[in-house]
Protein backbone atom coordinates (compact mmCIF):
# COMPACT_ATOMS: atom_id res chain seq x y z
CA UNK A 1 0.00 0.00 0.00
CA UNK A 2 1.35 3.58 -1.14
CA UNK A 3 1.16 5.98 1.73
CA UNK A 4 1.95 9.46 0.64
CA UNK A 5 2.59 12.14 3.10
CA UNK A 6 1.93 15.77 1.72
CA UNK A 7 4.70 17.38 2.83
CA UNK A 8 4.47 21.50 3.58
CA UNK A 9 7.78 22.23 4.44
CA UNK A 10 7.55 22.87 8.27
CA UNK A 11 9.06 19.97 10.20
CA UNK A 12 9.20 16.72 11.68
CA UNK A 13 7.75 13.80 9.51
CA UNK A 14 10.29 10.91 10.58
CA UNK A 15 8.37 9.91 13.31
CA UNK A 16 5.12 10.28 11.51
CA UNK A 17 6.77 7.86 8.63
CA UNK A 18 8.09 4.91 10.98
CA UNK A 19 4.86 4.76 13.12
CA UNK A 20 3.01 4.11 9.36
CA UNK A 21 5.64 1.73 8.28
CA UNK A 22 4.83 -0.55 11.19
CA UNK A 23 1.59 -1.52 9.59
CA UNK A 24 2.25 -4.45 7.12
CA UNK A 25 2.91 -3.78 3.64
CA UNK A 26 3.08 -0.17 3.81
CA UNK A 27 5.44 1.74 1.43
CA UNK A 28 5.33 5.37 2.71
CA UNK A 29 6.22 8.40 0.24
CA UNK A 30 6.67 12.13 1.35
CA UNK A 31 5.68 14.68 -1.40
CA UNK A 32 6.13 18.40 -1.72
CA UNK A 33 4.10 18.82 -4.86
CA UNK A 34 0.21 18.26 -3.83
CA UNK A 35 -0.65 17.19 -7.40
CA UNK A 36 1.88 14.34 -7.32
CA UNK A 37 0.62 13.82 -3.86
CA UNK A 38 -2.01 12.33 -4.87
CA UNK A 39 -0.83 9.51 -6.90
CA UNK A 40 -1.28 7.05 -3.88
CA UNK A 41 -3.32 4.88 -2.38
CA UNK A 42 -3.59 6.79 1.03
CA UNK A 43 -2.99 10.52 1.28
CA UNK A 44 -2.10 12.21 4.89
CA UNK A 45 -1.91 15.31 5.48
CA UNK A 46 0.51 15.76 8.41
CA UNK A 47 0.56 18.23 11.45
CA UNK A 48 3.61 20.80 11.43
CA UNK A 49 3.47 24.18 10.25
CA UNK A 50 0.95 27.02 10.13
CA UNK A 51 -2.11 27.04 8.38
CA UNK A 52 -1.47 30.45 5.94
CA UNK A 53 1.88 28.93 4.95
CA UNK A 54 0.33 25.18 4.20
CA UNK A 55 -2.94 26.50 2.10
CA UNK A 56 -0.24 28.26 -0.22
CA UNK A 57 1.96 25.09 -0.80
CA UNK A 58 -1.87 23.45 -1.08
CA UNK A 59 -3.17 25.68 -3.08
CA UNK A 60 -2.01 24.43 -6.79
CA UNK A 61 -3.73 21.42 -6.30
CA UNK A 62 -6.25 22.23 -3.59
CA UNK A 63 -9.29 21.79 -6.30
CA UNK A 64 -7.73 18.25 -7.34
CA UNK A 65 -7.17 16.90 -3.81
CA UNK A 66 -10.65 17.56 -3.22
CA UNK A 67 -12.14 16.14 -6.02
CA UNK A 68 -9.79 12.90 -4.95
CA UNK A 69 -11.62 12.80 -1.53
CA UNK A 70 -15.01 13.46 -2.97
CA UNK A 71 -14.15 10.22 -5.04
CA UNK A 72 -13.33 7.70 -2.07
CA UNK A 73 -9.37 8.55 -1.97
CA UNK A 74 -8.76 7.46 1.26
CA UNK A 75 -6.86 10.48 3.67
CA UNK A 76 -5.54 11.20 7.16
CA UNK A 77 -5.55 14.82 8.17
CA UNK A 78 -3.70 15.21 11.86
CA UNK A 79 -3.70 18.56 13.81
CA UNK A 80 -3.00 21.12 11.41
CA UNK A 81 -3.97 18.37 8.88
CA UNK A 82 -7.06 18.36 10.05
CA UNK A 83 -7.42 21.85 10.16
CA UNK A 84 -6.70 22.10 5.91
CA UNK A 85 -10.09 19.20 5.42
CA UNK A 86 -12.08 22.35 6.49
CA UNK A 87 -12.74 25.70 4.53
CA UNK A 88 -11.03 28.59 6.34
CA UNK A 89 -9.27 29.61 9.32
CA UNK A 90 -8.43 32.67 12.12
CA UNK A 91 -4.53 31.72 11.65
CA UNK A 92 -3.93 32.51 8.36
CA UNK A 93 -5.46 33.20 5.12
CA UNK A 94 -5.86 30.56 2.14
CA UNK A 95 -8.41 28.19 1.63
CA UNK A 96 -8.61 25.04 2.96
CA UNK A 97 -10.12 21.72 1.13
CA UNK A 98 -13.55 22.53 2.41
CA UNK A 99 -14.40 18.63 2.58
CA UNK A 100 -15.54 19.08 6.15
CA UNK A 101 -17.98 22.09 6.70
CA UNK A 102 -16.60 24.64 9.25
CA UNK A 103 -14.47 26.91 10.43
CA UNK A 104 -11.02 26.83 11.99
CA UNK A 105 -10.64 28.94 15.39
CA UNK A 106 -8.35 29.93 18.22
CA UNK A 107 -9.26 28.27 21.40
CA UNK A 108 -11.20 29.49 24.05
CA UNK A 109 -9.52 28.73 27.06
CA UNK A 110 -6.83 30.52 29.32
CA UNK A 111 -3.67 28.35 28.23
CA UNK A 112 -2.89 28.00 24.69
CA UNK A 113 -1.35 26.37 23.35
CA UNK A 114 -2.49 23.17 24.78
CA UNK A 115 0.31 21.32 24.89
CA UNK A 116 0.39 17.83 26.41
CA UNK A 117 -2.22 14.51 26.85
CA UNK A 118 -5.73 14.96 27.12
CA UNK A 119 -8.56 12.69 27.02
CA UNK A 120 -10.56 11.77 23.88
CA UNK A 121 -14.47 11.46 24.50
CA UNK A 122 -17.42 9.54 22.54
CA UNK A 123 -14.46 8.19 20.57
CA UNK A 124 -16.18 6.72 17.81
CA UNK A 125 -13.29 7.21 14.99
CA UNK A 126 -12.59 3.71 14.45
CA UNK A 127 -14.10 0.51 14.75
CA UNK A 128 -10.71 -1.53 15.57
CA UNK A 129 -8.87 0.57 17.75
CA UNK A 130 -10.44 2.78 20.82
CA UNK A 131 -8.28 6.26 22.05
CA UNK A 132 -7.21 6.67 25.72
CA UNK A 133 -5.07 9.45 26.54
CA UNK A 134 -3.38 11.22 23.54
CA UNK A 135 -0.67 13.97 23.12
CA UNK A 136 -1.83 17.54 21.74
CA UNK A 137 0.24 20.09 20.53
CA UNK A 138 -2.24 23.25 19.14
CA UNK A 139 -4.05 27.07 19.01
CA UNK A 140 -6.43 26.30 17.01
CA UNK A 141 -9.39 24.01 16.81
CA UNK A 142 -12.39 22.82 14.05
CA UNK A 143 -15.63 24.14 14.62
CA UNK A 144 -17.11 21.65 12.51
CA UNK A 145 -20.77 22.34 11.44
CA UNK A 146 -22.61 18.76 10.69
CA UNK A 147 -21.69 17.41 13.98
CA UNK A 148 -22.63 13.93 13.02
CA UNK A 149 -19.42 14.09 11.36
CA UNK A 150 -17.74 14.03 14.96
CA UNK A 151 -16.66 11.32 15.72
CA UNK A 152 -14.66 12.32 19.12
CA UNK A 153 -14.42 15.72 21.38
CA UNK A 154 -12.05 16.73 24.26
CA UNK A 155 -12.18 19.17 26.54
CA UNK A 156 -9.67 21.79 27.36
CA UNK A 157 -10.89 24.64 30.17
CA UNK A 158 -14.00 24.43 29.23
CA UNK A 159 -13.56 24.54 25.48
CA UNK A 160 -14.87 21.37 23.78
CA UNK A 161 -13.79 20.55 20.63
CA UNK A 162 -13.42 18.03 17.55
CA UNK A 163 -11.12 15.68 18.63
CA UNK A 164 -11.78 13.85 15.01
CA UNK A 165 -14.03 13.99 12.21
CA UNK A 166 -15.18 11.71 9.56
CA UNK A 167 -16.67 11.23 6.82
CA UNK A 168 -16.30 8.15 4.26
CA UNK A 169 -12.43 7.30 4.09
CA UNK A 170 -11.25 10.99 5.25
CA UNK A 171 -9.99 11.21 9.21
CA UNK A 172 -9.10 14.20 10.50
CA UNK A 173 -7.67 14.06 14.04
CA UNK A 174 -6.57 17.19 16.07
CA UNK A 175 -3.71 15.14 17.76
CA UNK A 176 -1.10 13.42 17.41
CA UNK A 177 -1.49 9.78 16.69
CA UNK A 178 2.45 9.49 16.07
CA UNK A 179 3.35 10.92 19.57
CA UNK A 180 0.77 9.35 21.71
CA UNK A 181 2.88 6.29 21.75
CA UNK A 182 1.26 2.55 21.43
CA UNK A 183 -1.95 4.22 21.70
CA UNK A 184 -1.82 6.26 19.07
CA UNK A 185 0.57 3.54 16.87
CA UNK A 186 -2.34 0.96 16.63
CA UNK A 187 -4.48 4.24 15.87
CA UNK A 188 -2.83 4.25 12.76
CA UNK A 189 -2.31 1.11 11.96
CA UNK A 190 -6.01 0.28 12.71
CA UNK A 191 -6.77 3.54 10.10
CA UNK A 192 -5.01 1.82 7.71
CA UNK A 193 -6.13 -1.43 8.19
CA UNK A 194 -9.69 0.09 7.68
CA UNK A 195 -9.45 2.23 4.76
CA UNK A 196 -7.29 0.08 2.92
CA UNK A 197 -7.73 -0.52 -0.54
CA UNK B 1 -8.94 17.19 31.56
CA UNK B 2 -5.43 17.75 30.54
CA UNK B 3 -3.31 15.66 32.17
CA UNK B 4 0.01 16.49 34.24
CA UNK B 5 3.04 15.64 32.58
CA UNK B 6 6.42 14.33 33.63
CA UNK B 7 8.88 14.83 31.27
CA UNK B 8 12.64 12.75 31.41
CA UNK B 9 15.58 14.99 30.81
CA UNK B 10 18.68 13.48 29.41
CA UNK B 11 22.15 15.46 28.74
CA UNK B 12 23.68 14.43 25.18
CA UNK B 13 27.49 15.39 24.77
CA UNK B 14 28.77 14.15 21.55
CA UNK B 15 26.15 11.55 20.63
CA UNK B 16 25.77 9.90 24.36
CA UNK B 17 23.99 10.39 27.45
CA UNK B 18 26.37 11.59 30.17
CA UNK B 19 26.15 12.00 33.80
CA UNK B 20 28.17 14.70 35.56
CA UNK B 21 29.93 13.39 38.59
CA UNK B 22 31.41 15.76 41.10
CA UNK B 23 35.43 16.28 40.63
CA UNK B 24 35.78 13.99 38.03
CA UNK B 25 33.86 15.18 35.06
CA UNK B 26 31.73 13.10 32.52
CA UNK B 27 30.84 9.68 32.84
CA UNK B 28 29.08 7.80 29.66
CA UNK B 29 25.93 6.36 30.86
CA UNK B 30 24.10 5.04 27.91
CA UNK B 31 22.90 5.25 24.62
CA UNK B 32 19.97 7.81 23.99
CA UNK B 33 18.16 6.08 21.94
CA UNK B 34 17.86 3.04 24.12
CA UNK B 35 17.16 5.36 27.31
CA UNK B 36 14.55 7.00 25.63
CA UNK B 37 12.87 4.44 24.53
CA UNK B 38 12.86 2.72 27.77
CA UNK B 39 11.31 6.11 29.50
CA UNK B 40 8.47 5.67 26.93
CA UNK B 41 7.91 2.64 27.39
CA UNK B 42 8.02 2.59 31.34
CA UNK B 43 5.72 5.66 30.90
CA UNK B 44 7.24 8.97 30.61
CA UNK B 45 5.47 12.00 28.71
CA UNK B 46 7.81 13.22 26.80
CA UNK B 47 11.62 13.44 26.83
CA UNK B 48 13.87 16.01 26.43
CA UNK B 49 17.70 15.81 24.62
CA UNK B 50 20.16 18.26 26.08
CA UNK B 51 23.05 18.90 24.28
CA UNK B 52 25.99 19.82 26.32
CA UNK B 53 29.07 19.47 23.67
CA UNK B 54 31.35 21.85 24.38
CA UNK B 55 32.28 21.65 20.40
CA UNK B 56 31.06 21.76 17.01
CA UNK B 57 32.17 18.21 16.07
CA UNK B 58 30.52 16.98 19.21
CA UNK B 59 26.88 19.23 18.73
CA UNK B 60 27.27 17.40 14.69
CA UNK B 61 26.53 14.21 16.18
CA UNK B 62 22.89 15.66 18.03
CA UNK B 63 21.55 15.71 14.57
CA UNK B 64 21.37 11.97 13.32
CA UNK B 65 20.90 11.18 17.23
CA UNK B 66 17.60 13.31 17.05
CA UNK B 67 16.39 11.50 13.74
CA UNK B 68 17.89 8.22 15.11
CA UNK B 69 15.52 8.71 17.89
CA UNK B 70 12.28 10.52 16.37
CA UNK B 71 12.26 7.30 14.17
CA UNK B 72 11.65 5.22 17.18
CA UNK B 73 10.36 7.11 19.65
CA UNK B 74 6.39 7.70 19.56
CA UNK B 75 6.77 10.57 22.34
CA UNK B 76 7.61 14.25 22.05
CA UNK B 77 10.86 14.81 21.54
CA UNK B 78 12.45 18.73 23.14
CA UNK B 79 16.34 19.08 22.25
CA UNK B 80 18.01 22.05 23.85
CA UNK B 81 21.56 23.14 24.55
CA UNK B 82 23.30 25.54 21.64
CA UNK B 83 20.17 26.33 19.72
CA UNK B 84 20.89 29.64 18.09
CA UNK B 85 19.36 30.88 14.92
CA UNK B 86 16.14 30.32 13.40
CA UNK B 87 17.80 28.31 11.13
CA UNK B 88 19.28 25.86 13.91
CA UNK B 89 15.20 25.33 15.10
CA UNK B 90 14.54 24.07 11.96
CA UNK B 91 17.30 21.97 11.71
CA UNK B 92 16.71 20.59 14.91
CA UNK B 93 12.85 20.40 13.76
CA UNK B 94 13.46 18.00 10.43
CA UNK B 95 15.81 16.12 12.23
CA UNK B 96 13.02 15.14 14.76
CA UNK B 97 12.12 17.26 17.46
CA UNK B 98 9.15 18.18 18.13
CA UNK B 99 10.10 21.16 20.71
CA UNK B 100 13.13 23.23 20.91
CA UNK B 101 14.34 24.59 23.61
CA UNK B 102 16.11 27.81 23.68
CA UNK B 103 18.05 29.64 26.15
CA UNK B 104 21.13 31.80 26.27
CA UNK B 105 20.58 32.93 22.60
CA UNK B 106 16.79 33.88 23.37
CA UNK B 107 18.59 36.53 25.93
CA UNK B 108 20.72 37.89 23.21
CA UNK B 109 18.51 37.64 20.30
CA UNK B 110 14.82 38.34 21.39
CA UNK B 111 13.36 38.11 18.08
CA UNK B 112 14.71 34.88 17.86
CA UNK B 113 11.65 33.48 19.90
CA UNK B 114 9.25 35.43 17.66
CA UNK B 115 11.08 34.57 13.91
CA UNK B 116 10.99 30.88 15.35
CA UNK B 117 7.00 31.05 16.26
CA UNK B 118 6.15 32.38 13.37
CA UNK B 119 7.66 30.20 11.02
CA UNK B 120 7.26 26.56 13.10
CA UNK B 121 4.11 27.85 15.31
CA UNK B 122 4.25 28.70 18.76
CA UNK B 123 4.02 25.17 20.33
CA UNK B 124 7.38 24.33 19.63
CA UNK B 125 8.94 27.00 21.02
CA UNK B 126 10.54 26.48 24.21
CA UNK B 127 11.56 29.31 25.95
CA UNK B 128 14.58 27.97 28.99
CA UNK B 129 15.03 30.12 32.13
CA UNK B 130 17.68 29.36 34.33
CA UNK B 131 17.22 31.51 37.20
CA UNK B 132 18.90 31.97 40.95
CA UNK B 133 17.55 33.28 43.62
CA UNK B 134 18.34 36.99 44.91
CA UNK B 135 16.54 37.83 47.91
CA UNK B 136 13.29 38.62 46.82
CA UNK B 137 14.01 38.49 43.75
CA UNK B 138 15.22 35.64 40.46
CA UNK B 139 17.98 36.67 38.28
CA UNK B 140 18.02 35.09 34.95
CA UNK B 141 21.55 33.66 34.26
CA UNK B 142 22.87 32.27 31.09
CA UNK B 143 25.28 29.81 29.66
CA UNK B 144 24.60 26.79 31.53
CA UNK B 145 23.88 29.11 34.59
CA UNK B 146 27.33 30.78 34.74
CA UNK B 147 26.58 34.46 33.73
CA UNK B 148 24.49 36.23 35.12
CA UNK B 149 22.11 38.73 33.27
CA UNK B 150 20.07 41.99 34.15
CA UNK B 151 16.96 40.48 33.99
CA UNK B 152 14.20 39.10 36.19
CA UNK B 153 12.84 36.02 35.80
CA UNK B 154 9.26 36.61 36.03
CA UNK B 155 9.57 39.82 34.03
CA UNK B 156 11.72 37.68 31.43
CA UNK B 157 9.23 35.05 31.09
CA UNK B 158 6.21 36.77 30.26
CA UNK B 159 8.34 38.42 28.22
CA UNK B 160 9.60 35.68 26.12
CA UNK B 161 5.48 34.50 26.10
CA UNK B 162 4.86 37.58 24.76
CA UNK B 163 7.15 37.20 21.76
CA UNK B 164 6.13 33.75 20.99
CA UNK B 165 7.36 31.00 23.12
CA UNK B 166 4.63 28.27 23.77
CA UNK B 167 6.07 27.12 27.12
CA UNK B 168 8.80 27.75 29.63
CA UNK B 169 10.78 25.35 31.23
CA UNK B 170 11.96 26.89 34.27
CA UNK B 171 15.31 25.66 36.18
CA UNK B 172 16.31 26.79 39.47
CA UNK B 173 19.99 27.04 39.57
CA UNK B 174 19.93 26.79 43.52
CA UNK B 175 18.15 23.87 43.52
CA UNK B 176 19.24 21.80 40.37
CA UNK B 177 20.88 18.92 41.62
CA UNK B 178 19.95 19.21 45.13
CA UNK B 179 17.42 17.22 45.33
CA UNK B 180 15.77 19.26 48.17
CA UNK B 181 12.90 19.59 45.89
CA UNK B 182 11.62 22.23 43.43
CA UNK B 183 11.87 26.40 44.23
CA UNK B 184 7.65 26.52 44.27
CA UNK B 185 8.11 30.47 44.74
CA UNK B 186 9.73 30.77 41.66
CA UNK B 187 7.68 28.27 40.03
CA UNK B 188 4.31 29.76 41.26
CA UNK B 189 5.86 33.16 40.81
CA UNK B 190 5.70 32.31 36.82
CA UNK B 191 2.74 29.93 36.41
CA UNK B 192 0.67 32.86 37.52
CA UNK B 193 1.37 35.61 35.25
CA UNK B 194 1.72 33.67 32.18
CA UNK B 195 -0.69 31.76 30.02
CA UNK B 196 1.66 29.12 28.48
CA UNK B 197 2.58 25.95 30.00
CA UNK B 198 5.02 26.31 33.02
CA UNK B 199 7.67 23.15 33.05
CA UNK B 200 9.21 23.11 36.58
CA UNK B 201 12.62 21.75 36.59
CA UNK B 202 15.47 21.20 39.22
CA UNK B 203 15.45 20.10 42.52
CA UNK B 204 13.60 16.62 42.20
CA UNK B 205 14.68 14.61 45.21
CA UNK B 206 11.79 12.33 45.27
CA UNK B 207 8.00 11.75 44.47
CA UNK B 208 6.17 14.40 47.04
CA UNK B 209 8.53 16.99 45.34
CA UNK B 210 7.23 16.70 42.04
CA UNK B 211 3.67 16.63 43.34
CA UNK B 212 4.44 20.04 45.17
CA UNK B 213 5.83 21.10 42.18
CA UNK B 214 2.78 20.58 40.19
CA UNK B 215 -0.10 21.53 43.17
CA UNK B 216 1.74 24.05 45.26
CA UNK B 217 3.83 25.61 41.98
CA UNK B 218 1.16 25.10 39.78
CA UNK B 219 3.81 24.00 36.83
CA UNK B 220 2.04 21.85 34.08
CA UNK B 221 4.72 19.67 33.82
CA UNK B 222 7.71 18.53 35.77
CA UNK B 223 11.57 17.87 34.51
CA UNK B 224 12.94 14.93 36.10
CA UNK B 225 17.07 13.46 35.04
CA UNK B 226 18.88 12.13 38.30
CA UNK B 227 16.71 10.48 40.53
CA UNK B 228 15.21 8.37 37.80
CA UNK B 229 19.01 8.10 35.94
CA UNK B 230 20.62 6.83 39.93
CA UNK B 231 17.82 4.26 40.10
CA UNK B 232 16.51 6.07 43.20
CA UNK B 233 13.02 6.23 41.93
CA UNK B 234 10.97 4.70 38.42
CA UNK B 235 8.67 6.58 36.29
CA UNK B 236 5.76 4.16 37.33
CA UNK B 237 6.58 5.06 41.21
CA UNK B 238 6.29 8.73 40.42
CA UNK B 239 3.39 9.09 38.27
CA UNK B 240 1.45 6.03 40.83
CA UNK B 241 2.00 8.96 43.55
CA UNK B 242 0.79 11.98 41.55
CA UNK B 243 -2.41 9.74 40.42
CA UNK B 244 -2.94 8.84 44.40
CA UNK B 245 -2.77 12.84 44.84
CA UNK B 246 -5.60 13.20 43.08
CA UNK B 247 -3.44 15.01 39.97
CA UNK B 248 -4.66 14.18 36.34
CA UNK B 249 -2.27 11.50 35.07
CA UNK B 250 -1.98 9.52 31.51
CA UNK B 251 -1.96 6.18 32.22
CA UNK B 252 -0.31 3.37 30.57
CA UNK B 253 -1.18 0.20 32.01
Amino acid sequence: MRVTLFDYGAGNLHSLAKALTTAPDVEVRVQEDPLRALDTDVLVLPGVGAFGSAAARLAPGREAMRKALDAGLPCLGICLGMQLLFEESDEGAGAGLGYFQGRVTRLAARHVPQIGWNDVEEDAALESAKLASVYYAHSFVCRAMEPREVVGWTTHEGDRFPASVRRGKVLGVQFHPEKSSRVGVRFLQAFLKEVAP
Amino acid sequence: MLSRRLIVCLDVKGGRVVKGVQFEGLRDVGDPVALALRYEEEGADEVTFLDISASAEERETLWDLVQRTAERLFIPLTVGGGVRTVDDVGRALRAGADKVSINSAAVATPELLTGCAERFGAQCVVASIDAKREGDRYRVYTHGGRRPTDLDAVAWAKECVRRGAGEVLLTSIDRDGARTGYDLELTRAVADVVDVPVIASGGAGRAEHVRDALTLGGADAALVAGILHDGLTTVGALKTLLRDSGLPIRSTS
